[in-house]
């Protein structure tokens, strides 16, 4: 239960920091925005409704992608200043405690991201859902935790690398692609209703199974990375 | 196939063949000469 | 390496030797004795090159995964074997970035030739991309992260390369179940003629004699530059002893 306990003090840590400023949420959010734009002016979406049912998971991944990795890069920026990091390796708790909580924190702020975009992505492109949208309550969350936890800790691996910011999406992007195929072609399938419910559930176990293996890979090799000096 | 015929680049499908050929000599042989040009640039740790 | 004879080196340069030789034979088999292929004609002898290396582009990353595990092991235990252990995972990354960008070079350049299009989103070629992808960042993190660290990152990295191959692999051929594209190089039904197996053969033993020097061979340069730097920082550590005498 000490555990527990660790991960929920360092969740409650990074969720306090980040509402006083609330930088990552805003620069998150108008980034995301701003992708939205983008590609509705790159595909016009309302002329081709159909073509746009088909490549609309993709862009909402594609926008949560990136979105993501401008808030992941800077999450363990708080941790850099006044020497907090040289503290918490001294910290008695377990390491993979202090990951926990900071992936947890992500998620947390990259799901409100999404509640806020999913409803402006589907003004923007004109969305109307054929299958069932509650496969996406489902879908979201586990595609997202994907993301996060994998992008968490490759934003740790690179904290003293040269070039920080473009380290991260050099790692994360080639081992999330599993997870981005099946991400993308579970939302589609919703979306399009081209897939039926079997294989949309496939790829969502793929996605469950994902998540379980690089959760467990995660947490067993943080406290390798936090002392890799 | 001849010598000839495959150094003939009149047609796509020999030039493919070619420059398939050619592309891996290239590039493992590219390595190998990279690797030799640093061995010889790096000091020999028994002297 | 202080250890190392004349003996070895001898070795090294023979094994080159039998390593071109082979490659020359094999050149030969898939040039001149082959019988042109009836439905793909000359351009179907590019087979002979892609198909052996894209097969041994496969073994290196393994090589890569099991010396990144033993230096994980020997980090705190026996930090010399560790150190060669990183020569060797670095050694076979690269080498496996090699073997992976010929397979994907010589397989875009045959799919023109032979079917018209140069690149097809199909489970091999994606597959093998996305394995290029994984050791090229690989590569990338080892070159970005500052020294004293790179060794455990690049480590920890190479296992989540390695959880991530066999996933990439089911989850893409899963994809192409659902949504079959055209498939590069003939289905699975496409064999291999009994004329082609000597070729065939010759080159798959060919590179794979030149795989293993290639790779003897920057692990060896490696190990040469970190025992380099070693003596460097043994000289500048004895040079600040001297001059608080």
């Amino acid at each position: 239960m000490t555990y527990l306990r660790h991960v929920l003090d360092h969740l409650g840590k990074d969720i306090r920091l980040e509402w006083r400023s609330r930088d990552s949420i805003n620069g998150m959010l108008f980034f995301s925005l701003l992708v939205v734009v983008v590609f509705g002016l790159a595909f016009d979406p309302t002329s081709y409704p159909t073509l746009t049912r088909q490549i609309s998971g993709g862009i909402l991944w594609v926008a949560l992608l990136f979105a993501s990795i401008t808030a992941l890069n800077q999450s363990w920026a708080r941790e850099l200043r006044n020497q907090v990091l040289e503290a918490q390796r001294m910290a008695p708790s377990p390491a993979s405690a202090l990951f926990l909580g900071k992936a947890l924190a992500n998620m947390l702020f990259v799901l409100v991201v999404e509640a806020v975009l999913a409803p402006i992505f589907i003004v923007f492109f004109n969305l109307h859902v054929l299958g069932n949208i509650w496969v996406l309550a489902l879908v979201l969350p586990l595609g997202t935790w994907a993301l996060v936890v994998n992008g968490t800790f490759f934003a740790a691996l690179g904290l003293r690398a040269r070039n920080r910011e473009l380290l991260l999406p050099l790692l994360l992007l080639p081992i999330s692609l599993p997870a981005v195929l099946a991400m993308v072609q579970a939302t589609t399938g919703v979306l399009t209703a081209d897939l039926d419910p079997i294989q949309i559930a496939t790829w969502i176990k793929q996605l469950a199974g994902y998540d379980i293996i690089f959760t467990t890979i995660c947490i067993l090799l943080f406290e390798t990375v936090l002392n890799a000096e | 196939m001849t010598w000839n015929s495959f150094f003939d680049i009149s047609t796509m499908a020999h030039r493919h063949l070619l420059f398939a050929y050619a592309a891996v000599l290239v590039i493992q042989g590219g390595y190998c000469g990279w690797i030799a040009w640093n061995w010889f640039r790096t000091k020999d740790p028994r002297h | 390496m202080e250890q190392r004879t004349p003996t070895l080196r001898n070795v090294a340069w023979l094994w080159f030797g039998i390593a071109i030789a082979v490659l020359v034979v094999g050149f030969r088999q898939a040039i001149f004795l082959t019988p042109t292929d009836a439905a793909q004609g000359d351009v179907g002898r590019t087979f002979y090159y892609h198909v052996p290396i894209a097969m041994l582009s496969l073994l290196f990353p393994y090589l890569n995964f099991a010396a990144s595990l033993a230096y994980l092991f020997w980090r705190k235990r026996d930090p010399l074997k560790a150190l060669t252990a990183d020569a060797f995972a670095l050694a076979s990354a690269e080498v496996a970035v090699v073997y992976a960008s010929i397979t994907l070079i010589t397989g875009s350049d045959w799919g023109r030739a032979a079917w018209g299009i140069w690149w097809a989103w199909d489970a091999r070629l994606t597959s093998m991309l996305l394995l290029w992808l994984l050791y090229v960042s690989y590569l990338m993190l080892r070159q970005f992260s500052s020294t004293g660290q790179s060794q455990t990152l690049a480590a920890v990295l190479s296992i989540f390369a390695a959880a991530d191959v066999p996933i990439v692999y089911m989850s893409i051929r899963w994809w192409r179940t659902q949504h079959p594209a055209p498939v590069f190089g003939g289905g699975p039904n496409a064999g291999m003629d009994k004329s082609m197996l000597p070729a065939f053969f010759w080159n798959l033993a060919g590179w794979a004699i030149w795989g293993i020097f290639i790779l003897l061979f920057r692990f060896a340069l490696e190990r040469r530059r970190q025992i380099a730097e070693q003596e460097a920082a043994l000289q500048a550590i004895e040079a600040s002893l001297e001059t608080t005498k």
